[in-house]
């Protein structure tokens, strides 16, 4: 039996441990750890609530948006206040602009070199690989002199001996299956995405005034000032620029990103059968369609035990099971309190203890819903959707099982994509359907500003006296929530639910592990120094473990381990 | 032939939520405040965006990047450091939650065709990056003059950027109300 412990995971966002323990090639215990103390609740408290979103930002420094949006809903939560119908749309415009930003990187800059081998690229052919690319999609950034051209970069990489970032990866382990062609067309398309994750980037600075910081927020709707007069405001204008880059930006996502993952799920059949983990899923509703908030573009809802038949429905923010389910455990997390709290009662006061497998081990809480372990994130999104008969969903989760079929005639059902290949395939399902949506919510503020419907802002008014709230978003890593307690305008607890704590929990009370630790049951671990079947499933989660301190390091000194014990 | 204007950013990066590592956020603002430059000029406090520097970095012809950098001296040292200062570390893959994912993302443009001209880098040496805390006082005295110097490297490369007569309020919002006095007044 051989101990493995990652420290850190790399291309991640964040911090974060791994220890497994492998019997027979095969994974048979996991440990998941968050190395760093997030504690930004204890800067909100005392805040004014209408500030708190800007704190919030801060939260982490690479989903800066997502924590300002459920900050404002926690807040308009607790006042029962309304947004105007455009500012719905323009918080939607900006969630969707940086979740597809979100998943591009995730999937090529963060996670596709575990599939992707780069030395096996000097060996293709171009214009073979030309003409498969052209089979898979009608994507025109595919042709063999692109191809060539990027073949000819990475020979001179490989040449010079200064494989520089690309130094680590774990080239010809005998994971790695894809023939040198499609390595080549994946790798050009790594390339071609940083352009393209650039212009999900511009969406969000359009109309949020600044990335990665917007600065358009306000409890009570948006500070885009709405005038079709006037050139210093919100106006047609603005509204023909974001047209034209999301025109750019869709079919990247719809033909080239959903097509590269529906090529792996073919080529990694195996993938679809582990990493299945914990199968309880929790996505919230998301992109509101109205002021009132009564209709959303995403559904929301819960799955247990992996039976997509039983899903529950949470029609909208106000659903009471949710609020009542959701609590934080941190019997196994460095916090001074154990059991199980609500949130509204969650305490943030730090224990550190070291790394101790049997008893406290990590800075992450463990969330529960009813006292199960959830799993979050696209595959969520992309389960109760599909689940709840969204038609959206089906169309692109099923435009996905058709792709792969074609491919080489593998058939994909929805139970199989409770998987480490499925969490992929989800996020590019989701990423497509999140491309058509953008245009339709440009159409729907497009649409009511032309008819005459200029206000972005409600004016919140704090009465004396105690007050609770709960903002929620299904961020791209899945479910958030914040929950917050407000006296007399000021925040008197702040607790955050993060997608990465469901996903990255620790044990609970009970000694029941979270979805990364179960996930990586079963996996097979065939070189215990390159261990990149683990890395493959911990990365199709997406983790971010809010990283909050950085300095740049100077000395050069080499800081990831992987310790075969 | 009128030579089309210079692309340029102004990054600073850190937390503004653990004392001295708000050193980059903090000159970014003050530079932008006490200056005017051409409009093309980005200013940007990208707090700790790790890999997702690489949309600001795109295309241009110079950067001049601010952080606290862990190195040997005197805290408040002030230390300019260009690309190839780094290119024998740069050789690494840098993975801790310490590292911007600077070498990563200027990796990646360069291989995209899109790596910045010219970077620079403007380094201090931390002395206390405690949570909760603002920008320490030897810190705090130094951003004026990594802001002045900031504007002398922009004008020897020929952009347009001059003090300006009134300084603009600054904005650090996360510092408590007493703090933010005392750093305006400065």
């Amino acid at each position: 039996m051989a101990r493995i412990s990652i420290d850190p995971v790399t291309r991640i966002e964040g911090h974060l441990r791994i220890d497994v323990e492998v019997d027979g090639g095969t994974v048979n215990k996991a440990w998941a750890s968050c190395t760093m103390w997030r504690g930004l609740e204890t800067v909100l408290k005392g805040r004014d609530a209408r500030e708190g979103w800007v704190f919030a930002q801060r939260f982490c420094g690479v989903c800066t948006t997502v924590h300002a949006i459920a900050s404002v809903r926690a807040v308009e939560d607790a006042l029962s206040l309304e947004i105007p119908a455009n500012a719905q749309y323009i918080r939607n415009l900006i969630l969707i602009g940086h979740a597809l930003h979100d998943h591009i990187v995730h999937f090529y800059h963060l996670s596709a070199l575990d599939w992707v081998d780069i030395m096996e690229i000097p060996k293709a052919d171009p214009a073979k690989a030309a003409s498969t690319a052209e089979g898979c999609s009608s994507w025109t950034g595919n042709s063999r002199v692109e191809l060539q051209a990027v073949q000819d970069k990475v020979k001179g990489i490989v040449a010079s001996g200064q494989l520089g970032i690309f130094s680590h990866g774990y080239w010809g382990h005998p994971a790695m299956r894809l023939s040198p062609e499609l390595n080549l067309i994946l790798f050009s398309h790594y390339l071609q995405a940083l352009d393209f994750q650039r212009k999900s980037c511009q969406v969000v600075a359009i109309l949020g005034g600044k990335t990665p910081h917007i600065q358009n927020l306000a409890v009570g709707g948006v500070m885009n000032a709405i005038n079709l007069d006037s050139l210093a405001t919100f106006n047609m204008d603005r509204l023909g620029t974001l047209k034209a880059i999301l025109e750019d930006l869709i079919p990247f996502v719809q033909q080239v990103f959903l097509a590269d993952a529906c090529l792996l799920a073919a080529e990694y059949p195996e993938w679809l059968h582990y990493g299945r983990g914990v199968t309880n899923y929790v996505a919230v509703p998301d992109l509101p369609l109205d002021a009132k908030a009564t209709k959303f573009d995403l559904p929301g809802g819960v799955i247990m035990d992996g039976q997509l038949s039983s899903v529950r429905p949470i029609v909208n923010w106000k659903d009471e099971a949710f609020r009542k389910a959701v609590t934080e455990d941190s019997t196994r997390a460095w916090y001074q309190h154990g059991g199980p709290l609500q949130p509204y009662k969650g305490m943030t006061d730090p224990d550190y203890t070291g790394f101790k497998e049997d008893a406290k081990y990590t800075w992450v809480k463990a969330p529960r819903y009813d006292g199960h372990p959830m799993q979050v994130g696209p595959l969520a999104n992309v389960l109760v959707g599909y689940a709840s008969g969204h038609p959206l969903t089906r169309k692109w989760t099923d435009t996905a099982f058709t792709r792969i079929a074609a491919v080489n005639g593998l058939k994909v059902t929805p139970n199989d994509m409770q998987s480490t290949m499925g969490r992929y395939l989800a996020r590019s399902i989701r990423s497509a359907m999140l491309a058509d949506l953008a245009l339709a919510h440009l159409q729907l503020l497009t649409t009511n500003i032309l008819d005459g419907d200029h206000t972005t802002y409600n004016l919140p008014q704090f009465p004396k006296g105690e007050m609770m709230g709960m903002g929620m978003h299904e961020a791209p890593r899945g479910a958030l929530s914040h929950w917050v307690v407000i006296d007399s305008g000021a925040f008197t607890n702040y607790q955050a639910v993060v997608p990465s704590t469901w996903n990255a929990s620790p044990r609970d009370e009970k000694g029941v592990p979270g979805p990364y630790e179960t996930s990586l049951i079963g996996n097979p671990v065939v070189e215990a120094e390159k261990p990149l079947e683990v890395l493959r499933t911990v990365h199709s989660f997406d983790p971010c473990m809010a990283c909050s301190c950085h300095t740049l390091d100077s000395s050069g000194a080499e800081i990831a381990q992987v310790k075969v014990l | 032939m009128i030579a089309p204007p210079l692309r340029v950013a102004v990054i600073g990066i850190g937390n503004v939520l653990l004392g001295d590592d708000g050193f980059g956020p903090l000159v970014v603002e003050t530079f932008r405040c006490r200056f005017a430059c051409e409009p093309s000029i980005e200013i940007h406090d990208l707090g700790t965006p790790g890999l997702d520097l690489a949309p600001y970095l795109y295309g241009k012809d110079l950067v001049v990047l601010v952080d606290a950098v862990q190195a040997e001296g005197t805290p408040g040292t002030l230390s300019y450091y260009c690309e190839g200062d780094f290119v024998s570390r740069s050789a690494r893959l840098r993975v801790s939650g310490h590292d911007p994912g600077l070498w990563e993302a200027l990796a990646h443009l360069r291989l995209a065709g899109q790596s910045p001209s010219e970077l620079i880098i403007l380094g201090v040496i931390p002395e206390s990056c405690s949570f909760g805390a603002g920008v320490g006082a030897v810190l705090l005295d130094r951003s004026s003059i990594a802001a002045d110097n900031i504007a002398n490297l922009l004008v020897q490369r020929g952009v347009l950027c001059h003090r300006r007569q009134i300084a603009i309020q600054q904005n650090l919002w996360w510092l408590p109300p007493s703090g933010a006095a005392s750093v305006t007044a400065s």
